[in-house]
């Protein structure tokens, strides 16, 4: 995975490379791993807040009843 | 960077941009507090929570397509040629400033010792991404979910916004150079257009239940906690002025730039790559601050809420020609801006039932409107871009600044960008019934469930006697 193994031998060729982050030439699968999980974030987190949501709206609490759950620690 | 001066000056950039970014997060600590103290106990963490998640949101998405619309979409495409290639089409070919560049799996979006600029210039609209999504956020509180929130925070921070900077917030932009459009500190590429995209929002949203009474007549649903919309709105005042700071280049060498052959002027310029100074912007903005606070608190009666928030009002409408403006002018324009934003605000409460929960229309798109269009008034005649001024609508060179050009560009940041598709994605959200929460939800409160364990937690823990 190392691109810099020889910093000395790196900054004194005689084109230095700009990239230097382990891996080089993987950023497709990278930016593709990415999507995935952006994707994935959004599917689980839209199914749990809907779960919570038909939850909550069954129990139909009143406008005030937050009131007597008002923390004093 | 072989040479001492140039690295010098390279690195001197990329400290800069470093430190306007840290400056503008607390634009976003502002707008978290300052929501959660406008916001009902019982939507507290909700509201906190939303807010803060369109963080990685957009900041994912800034990175897979948002930065690259901003490098392609300046010519429209289609409306005027790029000066760089001379072609109307998306800049995608290997021109310098190209999106080519820019794409996500380019290795020039990473730790890349050729190019110390562009990581965080890229950090720096993303933040202005973020400001934008933001501003949407305040207004919305309360009975949105957070899903369709961060589907429309991603649609404004990370494309809308995008095309409208590309368009009139890029050297290279087709407004400067069919409309002479200038925006320097953001009137319209921010805030118009955040404000519009809200009120296309709350068109379909509809208002929080017990805003209006049966009668129509709008109610007021206070900040619960004044201390934190105040701490948050100082934090946003400071913020912005990090924001200032990000919209400069502090050191460029105009001359050759300009093709002014052995002319060597060094300067600090707008994104335009106009000449400005940052004294000169600081003492506009401290003025354009003081100026809406001074209307503010006479149009409010002395209401703190909106005094603060005409401060940034005030800024917000002399933003546009905040370059050029001589202070005791931005002073001007910043009050009238407030008056126009405060009545506005009411005006359509009270004619549309729209019910905007922090005034977030007002204050970012009203203003900002009436930003654009006092600066094409003031600013008539100076010229857009440094590059070259031509005639209105010829399209192969820059229009001057002038008011219908600057009444265009606020139709198309407010409405054409901000309103329009901020009311088509809420429709098909709510189409969808993904865009707002249950109403008995709503009634009991975003944080019952929470707020119910909380409670739980208190009384064991008081009960508790080891």
């Amino acid at each position: 995975m190392a691109t810099v193994t020889n910093w000395i031998n790196h900054l004194s060729a005689a084109e230095v490379k700009g990239a230097i982050y382990p891996g080089v030439g993987t950023e497709t699968y990278l930016v593709i791993a990415l999507i995935v999980i952006w994707i994935g974030w959004h599917f689980i987190t839209s199914v749990s807040e809907d779960k919570d949501m038909a939850q909550l709206a069954r129990k139909k609490h009143g406008g005030n009843d937050h009131k007597s759950n008002i923390t004093d620690w | 960077m072989t040479d001492q001066l140039g690295a010098l000056t390279t690195i001197f950039t990329e400290f800069y941009y470093w430190i306007t970014v840290v400056l503008m997060f607390l634009i976003h600590v502002g707008f978290c507090m300052y929501e959660v103290g406008a916001s009902r106990y019982k939507h507290h963490q909700h509201t906190l929570m939303k807010n803060t998640m369109l963080i990685p949101l957009v900041t994912v998405t800034w990175f897979l397509f948002g930065w690259w619309i901003y490098w392609a979409f300046p010519t429209g495409p289609g409306l005027a040629p790029s000066i760089m290639n001379e072609s109307a089409a998306l800049i995608t070919d290997e021109s310098l400033f190209s999106a080519k560049w820019y794409v996500p799996n380019s290795d020039l979006m990473a730790v890349n010792l050729g190019d110390h600029i562009s990581g965080v210039f890229w950090a720096a609209f993303l933040l202005f991404a973020w400001t934008a999504a933001s501003i949407v956020s305040g207004a919305v509180i309360e009975r949105i979910t957070t899903f369709a929130f961060g589907i429309l925070a991603i649609a404004i921070g990370s494309v809308f916004w995008s095309i409208d900077a590309a368009w009139g917030w890029h050297f290279d932009g087709w407004m400067l150079k069919l409309l002479g459009y200038h925006d320097a500190y953001a009137s319209g590429v921010i805030h118009a257009i955040a404000g519009g995209f809200a009120l296309g929002i709350l068109i379909v949203l509809g208002p929080r239940i017990g805003k209006f009474s049966s009668s129509g007549e709008p109610r007021n649903i206070g900040p619960r906690n004044p201390w934190l919309v105040t701490i948050g709105l100082f934090l946003i005042y400071t913020g912005f002025w990090g924001f200032y700071a990000a919209c400069n280049i502090p050191i460029f060498n105009l001359g050759p730039e300009y093709g002014m052959e052995g002319v060597t002027y060094w300067t600090a310029t707008n994104i335009y790559v106009t000449p400005t100074t940052l004294g000169g912007i600081t003492m506009n903005f401290l003025m354009s601050l003081s100026g809406g606070l001074l209307a503010g608190y006479v149009i409010s009666g002395k209401d703190p809420f909106w005094t603060y928030s005409s401060g940034l009002a005030g800024i917000i409408c002399a933003s546009a020609g905040n370059d050029l403006y001589h202070p005791i002018q931005a002073l001007i324009i910043a009050m009238i801006g407030v008056v126009v934003a405060y009545k506005l605000h009411y005006w359509v409460e009270r004619t549309f039932k729209i019910d905007d929960a922090v005034g977030a229309v007002a204050v970012h798109g009203y203003a900002g409107v009436a930003g654009l269009i006092i600066c094409g008034f003031v600013l008539n005649g100076y010229p857009s871009s440094g590059y070259g001024v031509g005639s209105m609508w010829v399209g192969t060179d820059y229009a001057p600044i002038n008011p219908l050009g600057m009444f265009i560009g606020a139709v198309i940041m407010f409405g054409v960008l901000g309103l329009i598709p901020g009311y088509i994605i809420a429709k098909i959200l709510h189409a969808m019934g993904k865009l707002r929460i249950p109403r008995d939800v709503e009634l009991a409160g975003l944080d019952y469930n929470m707020m119910e364990t909380a409670k739980k937690d208190e009384r064991a823990v008081a009960s508790s006697n080891r």
